[in-house]
């Protein structure tokens, strides 16, 4: 998938118009007359093309293209699309204004993201009728995701100025009528439903008080969006901020002004790609597809000049130079994402000694040598270092963003590593961070103690495999680690991470089934699914929530219907503990058998034989997905260097 | 395939162009159209696919068309025309 795009441009590229991604070379048009007939071959072509910053009409044709494709394609052909790493998803939008303009663009910026997305439309008409009308259609046949694209026209927020209390009772109304259509399209879906903050309207009229002004247009947005988020995250609703993209272009650039009066467009057509790009990066967060590791080049990206030429007194770093601060807020940056959980790893072409005393010994790093994950510095290819950090801390290519300064190792990495996120920067590092933070490459949808911990986790993992290596027997070494694992039955303080864990893992998952947290919740009280979380701790510490199990019971059988395990774990014999334990508590509950399912994806071959290892016999194969059954009565006790805790009844 | 050259003051290169726009917002790649389709005599071409047009005819060619022109056009011919006027 090597994107021919050109990487130079001189002028300033508006936000709006995806700056982090390479333009286009050539027409659309034109690139189109080159589609392959074979139809897996044509979306895999259609997928690199998109992989530059292409305008909002032709991402239209690009999603034209997909969905006649997809129209016409064999009836076998959706597991060979989920071979090739594409997933297929459906969303429905619920919009008061017209919304059926965005679906093509949406479709063509979808397959960027590596998804195959079918869009619904419910257009002109206030949600609810619509979502009466419809319900049982919904329960049948239910859309992945829901967006309800309120607008402030839909919602049409006015009230007596200067008056709080009216002010808080328009608010309140207007939360609670979004409230009930989430609630309503959610509990006729299943699904996850996505809500939007309003933009402000730049025809409204706007004092420099007027913030503070009960009852005015923006008091009463600014209200409704701060209410907004939190109603979300209570209800675990994902939140489209629709405001902080207007925000982010310039309100009066967002709207749509004489498109709104001639068709309803909620917003200019210019801020289509971004709109799209939005709403597929929460998405993808929410199953598992946001990136997590940032590779950082040095000479000239974590700072001003080049170390080895320039020494450690001449680096442009912190105080004392523009462009010194410039690079210092780089760093600041990097420290932020490893707040929230990204994991943050050195490639440079240097010599390491040299790159390691900058680190140590420059007064003015903010990064410090303990934040890097992993370091890989030296005269090697950039691809193959990159590649080098995903097999150390067991993560995806596609998980990984590179982030470097110099256009040629950027078209390198991109052209050898196509799954790398590589963002174009512009020339001059004080502009970097605004359109690094627009590209949005590390969305997440919520916010766990996991979170935060994650780097923790992975740097653990190397001081693990550094004991692994000093011991060397395999056993042995698991029994020095005293590992505990505790398990428990879904609950309410764990279906954040359990969600979390279900909506993300793909290469340690069976079946790579979806549930919300709603689903998950239901799933506590009922009798006939056997629900099981685990979390390991050992030496090294708390490694958190690495396992989550989903059984469902038919008569004396339970089939898994979810196994779920991180990968940081693996080789812990974790899943033979579990299994041990599903065994034990089988015969309690007086189950004869277990039923096991693989379905294959592009992603998760390393459990093909998970059933297999764990003992199980296989009963059937049909596509590549293979049933597994286990015998109760036949199972024989481990003797398994885990020790299992089990909560206080 | 039509090949179509910069100059945008020749009618035929504009007709071709927007022929190309024609062929994408309504979706149909065999498409003809003449300066004498219109809103009445092209099926597809309703009040949605007209936004679409003009949408696409502005990104094509890089003005901008009033509101009241956007109400009033409905036929290739005053596509034509505004697009001449405009980039004279």
């Amino acid at each position: 998938m090597s994107s021919p795009a050109s990487t130079i441009h001189s002028t300033k590229i508006p936000l709006s118009a995806l700056p982090w991604l390479p333009r286009p070379a050539g027409k659309m048009r034109d690139r189109l007359a080159a589609l392959p007939t074979e139809p897996m071959a044509a979306l895999l072509f259609l997928q690199s093309l998109a992989q530059a910053g292409w305008g909002e009409a032709d991402l239209g044709l690009l999603g034209r293209k997909i969905s006649r494709i997809l129209r016409s394609a064999p009836a076998d052909f959706a597991s060979e699309v989920r071979r090739h790493g594409l997933t297929q998803a459906r969303i429905l939008i619920l919009s008061a204004s017209t919304a059926s303009h965005l679906s093509d663009a949406l479709i063509g910026t979808a397959i960027r993201f590596k998804f195959l997305l079918d869009v619904t439309v419910a257009e002109y008409e206030e949600p609810e009728p619509w979502l009466e009308r419809n319900r049982s259609e919904l329960k049948e046949n239910p859309p992945d995701f829901v967006l309800v694209a309120s607008d402030s026209r839909m919602l049409k927020l006015t009230s007596q100025l200067g008056d709080e209390a009216a002010a808080a009772q328009m608010v309140g109304a207007a939360l609670a009528r979004i409230a009930r259509i989430a609630e309503v399209a959610g509990a006729a879906t299943g699904r996850p439903v996505i809500l939007q903050t309003l933009a402000g309207d730049p025809d409204a009229i706007s004092f420099n008080m007027d913030l503070g002004l009960p009852g005015s247009p923006r008091f009463l947005t600014d209200e409704f969006n701060r209410s907004l988020v939190q109603r979300a995250r209570q209800d675990s609703r994902i939140v489209l901020d629709v405001n902080a993209l207007a925000s982010l272009v310039g309100h009066s650039a967002w709207s749509a002004g004489r498109y709104w009066y001639a068709a309803k467009y909620p917003f200019a057509t210019t801020m289509i790609p971004l709109y799209a790009d939005n709403v597929m990066r929460i998405i993808a967060a929410q199953m598992g597809r946001s990136r997590r590791v940032l590779v950082l080049d040095l000479d000239n990206t974590l700072w001003g000049g080049i170390v080895g030429d320039d020494g450690i007194e001449g680096l442009a770093l912190g105080s004392g130079s523009a462009l010194g601060e410039a690079h210092s807020a780089l760093q600041r940056m990097a420290i932020s994402l490893k707040e929230r959980g990204i994991i943050l790893c050195v490639s440079s072409k240097n010599d390491e000694a040299i790159a390691l005393d900058a680190f140590r010994n420059h007064p003015e790093m903010i990064l410090k040598e303990d934040d890097i994950v992993a370091f890989r510095v030296n005269w090697e290819d950039k691809a193959a270092n990159i590649k080098a950090i995903a097999d150390a801390i067991d993560l995806g290519l596609d998980s990984f963003v590179f982030l470097d300064d110099n256009p040629a190792e950027r078209k390198r990495v991109r052209d050898a590593l196509p799954s790398v996120a590589v963002p174009e920067l512009p020339e001059d590092p004080s502009e970097w961070l605004g359109v690094f933070h627009a590209a949005g490459y590390f969305e997440q949808s919520g916010f766990s103690k996991e979170d935060q911990q994650r780097a923790g986790f992975y740097k653990a993992n190397a001081l693990r495999a550094a004991r692994l290596e000093r011991i060397g027997d395999h056993d042995e070494y698991l029994r020095s680690l005293s590992m505990t694992l505790s398990i428990a039955p879904f609950d309410g303080a764990g279906r954040k991470r359990i969600a979390q864990l279900i909506s993300k893992s793909n290469q340690f998952n069976v079946t790579t089934r979806r549930y919300s947290e709603t689903e998950i919740e239901a799933m506590q009280s009922n009798s006939e699914v056997l629900t099981l979380q685990a979390r390991l701790e050992d030496i090294f510490g708390d490694n958190g929530m690495i396992s989550a199990v989903i059984c469902r019971q038919t008569g004396r059988i339970w089939e898994v219907d979810t196994w779920i395990m991180s990968c940081r774990v693996l080789g812990r014999r974790v899943e033979e503990t579990i299994l041990q334990y599903l065994v034990e508590q089988a015969r309690v509950r007086g189950i004869s058998e277990i039923i096991g399912r693989y379905i294959p994806t592009a992603k998760n071959g390393l459990v093909r034989d998970h059933f297999s290892k764990l003992g199980f016999v296989q009963t059937g194969s049909q596509n590549g997905e293979t049933t597994w059954q286990l015998a109760i009565a036949s199972y024989g006790e481990k003797d398994l260097p885990l020790k299992v805790a089990l909560p206080r009844a | 395939m039509v090949h179509v050259s910069d100059n945008l003051s020749d009618s035929d290169v504009i007709l071709a162009k927007l022929q190309d726009v024609f062929r994408a917002e309504l979706d149909d790649e065999d498409l003809v159209i003449a300066p004498d389709t219109s809103q009445k005599n092209l099926k597809g071409w309703d009040s949605l696919a007209h936004i679409r047009l003009v949408s696409g005819i502005e990104s094509e060619f890089d003005i901008q068309f009033s509101l009241a022109e956007i109400e009033q056009t409905s036929s290739v011919r005053q596509f034509v025309q505004l697009i001449e006027e405009r980039s004279r």
